[in-house]
């Protein structure tokens, strides 16, 4: 087991630039989710870990080692590829023998080890079939089984179960958080999707254009996002941006809308003394942190677009006063109607606001 | 997954159709088995009932040609006399050697052009198969001196590495297109493993298996069958088949019997090897074609 830290790392295809200037550091026994869109980076960031991909420029250590120059087999790695790259023409116990032999274990090792894994994944019953015969589920586990038979430093997941079905990968999701909490050992997750990344990752790094846009935990990323990017990336449904305007009148602020008008709490007004001068603020506010009602006496009017009923809650598309289509999570039992005239109350304590022009939070 | 059965209709037109393929196909063995077949039992008769023929269209008198007594004496006076033993047993070494080195080579160099980017890489690529579009003939002279100043002029290592000049440019084509087909994923995951990058080569040979097989069978028919290279290069000490084969038309004497017994016996090796990797064959050259 060891930390990894990844300092100042860039990766170039060509002329084109894949990751730019990377520094992520991942505790020892830490289960990092690297989250972003694809072409953000951050499998071009796996097979740099793994050895695949050449270091254009800058360092990876695990522990005290660097390890630019050591070659995968030397670098004590496990990896769980995408498409499970399983060896189809071997048994799923001589996939999972397949790292133990090349190290040279004896046979009764290898039988114990893969008993161990096997049993964690509930693969025991497959041990003799071949890949083809397996289902996805079944093969995206031998692929895992593969990577926890030897003790490896640190485990690489890229997008592991992204190609299963859903309520497979839900399930998968607990069982990998659980299975790396047993085995103590370091994970560093990729994923497009943040949910994976939220429900198992003690931090996550989000990326894009292959530039890291935040480190910090689920908590820290969905609740202070430091951008614009990040906070419309992380959370589902999205968040809602509403462009407005900040005006001060009498000692307080105001976010001004053609739709509202709303005073921002003294505590975020300090934080926004900068954007005054600024052409405009964007606010954003997270579908469940409004609140929605039929009458018109909230702080922001609109009439209903579309409701989508979803069983537990119940989403509603709201058209705004200025041609802003914003997203509303609300209870079950609500019952607007297309074209309803409907009223927004904002949670206050719980907005962002942006620079138009940078996409920077101010808080 | 879909069912692979291709859905057709029946229509008069398609009716007509099928029965002219099965006539088509029966004529076509016909015009295929019938000259092996005489082949085959000319080989077995002396030259008086070998050239017994029933009257031109007088099918009734077929009987003729199944009616002699079986004599193995063509293959004891190949074998025993001719010296076709050495002949045979440089065939098989000339290759079967051919085609080892050129799978092993190949195999490696399809390998590295398949995954390795290098300035050059397309001219390179085009340079090894245009090595295989001069016709041998084109060659051969330029070739004859050369291996005359190396003194393999008549040796089996010289038929070899002839054979192998020619055979290697097309393994290197044909592999290049499965080990394209090889999700660079599995032999990634061997590495991370814990093998070299020789050892992931290996790891994924069994996945490009068909395609060797396929190149073995293309490499050792084009060794087997060749009478240029066999009769210059080879002629002597490593003489192969064919060319042993030639030599039996004699200006005298055309010695019909031991003919047909030396095509059976150059013919037979050649079926077995078809029939025992026509699976691979199939999937091999049709599998580098076609994205799965």
């Amino acid at each position: 087991m060891a930390s990894v830290t990844i300092t100042n790392v860039w990766k170039y295809y060509g002329k084109t630039v894949a990751v730019k200037d990377l520094n992520i550091t991942c505790n020892d026994g830490e289960f990092v989710s690297v989250l972003g869109p694809s072409g953000c980076g951050k499998s071009s960031t796996l097979r740099m870990l793994a050895g695949l991909e050449h270091i254009s420029a800058g360092d990876i250590h695990f522990g005290d080692t660097r390890v630019n120059d050591l070659e995968p087999k030397d670098r004590d790695i496990a990896m769980v590829f995408e498409n499970y790259a399983l060896y189809p023409h071997k048994t799923v116990y001589e996939n999972m023998a397949n790292p133990l032999r090349l190290r040279n274990e004896s046979e009764e090792t290898i039988k114990k080890r893969i008993a161990f894994a096997a049993e964690m994944l509930e693969i025991e019953h497959l041990l003799q079939r071949k890949p083809m015969e397996l289902s996805g589920g079944q093969k995206q586990r031998t692929a895992i089984g593969r990577a926890i038979v030897r003790e490896p430093k640190l485990f690489l997941f890229d997008e592991p179960i992204a190609h299963l079905d859903a309520k497979l990968r839900a399930r998968m999701r607990g069982e990998l958080k659980i299975m790396q909490r047993r085995l103590g050992t370091t994970m560093i997750y990729v994923t497009h999707d943040q949910l994976e990344a939220m429900s198992m990752a003690d931090r996550i790094a989000v990326m894009n254009n292959g530039v890291l846009q935040q480190f910090g935990t689920p908590q820290e990323i969905y609740n202070h996002p430091v951008n614009e990017w990040v906070a419309g990336f992380v959370g589902e449904p999205p968040m809602n941006f509403i462009d407005c305007d900040l005006i001060e009148e009498g000692g307080s602020f105001y976010a001004v809308h053609s739709a509202f008008k709303v005073a921002v709490p003294s505590d975020q007004a300090v934080k926004l003394r900068g954007a005054l001068k600024s052409s405009g603020v964007r606010m954003g506010i997270r579908p469940d942190q409004l609140a929605i009602s039929l009458g018109q006496d909230g702080a922001a009017k609109g009439s209903i677009k579309i409701t989508e009923p979803l069983g537990g809650d119940t989403l509603v598309d709201v058209d705004l006063k200025g041609a802003n289509h914003v997203l509303v999570k609300t209870d079950a039992d609500f019952r607007g109607q297309m074209n309803d005239p409907c009223s927004l109350n904002f949670d206050t304590s719980r907005w962002h606001f942006f620079s138009k022009e940078t996409g920077v939070a101010y808080f | 997954m879909a069912s692979r059965d291709v859905v057709v209709y029946k229509t008069p037109l398609s009716r007509i159709w099928n029965i002219f393929t099965v006539v088509f196909i029966a004529f076509y063995l016909l015009w295929t088995l019938l000259p092996l077949m005489i082949m085959f039992f000319s080989s077995f008769k002396d030259l008086l009932a070998a050239f017994q023929l029933p009257p031109v269209g007088a099918f009734s008198k077929i009987g003729l040609f199944f009616d002699f007594t079986p004599t193995t004496k063509h293959y004891y006076n190949l074998f025993v006399n001719l010296g076709f033993t050495t002949y045979f047993f440089n065939s098989i070494v000339a290759a079967g050697g051919s085609a080892i080195i050129s799978v092993v080579l190949g195999s490696m160099c399809a390998y590295a052009l398949s995954r390795y980017d290098f300035r050059g890489k397309p001219d390179l690529f085009f340079w090894i198969i245009s090595t295989r579009m001069a016709p041998v003939v084109a060659v051969l002279v330029p070739l004859y001196a050369i291996f005359r100043g190396a003194d393999l002029i008549g040796t089996k290592a010289g038929l070899i590495l002839a054979f192998t000049t020619f055979n290697l440019p097309f393994a290197i084509w044909i592999l290049k297109g499965f080990f394209d087909n090889v999700p660079y994923a599995i032999e990634e995951a061997s590495m991370v493993d814990g093998s070299t990058r020789f050892q992931a080569f290996r790891a994924i040979l069994p996945l490009v298996a068909p395609g060797i097989g396929a190149f073995v069978i293309l490499c050792i028919l084009f060794a087997w069958n060749d009478f240029l290279f066999s009769s210059i290069i080879g002629s002597g000490g490593a003489k192969t088949l064919p060319p042993a084969t030639v030599e039996l038309v004699q200006p005298q004497n055309i010695q019909w019997g031991s003919i047909m017994a030396a095509g059976v016996v150059t013919t037979l090796p050649m079926m077995f090897l078809g029939l025992l990797i026509r699976r691979y064959l199939v999937t091999g050259l049709t599998m580098g074609a076609v994205r799965e």
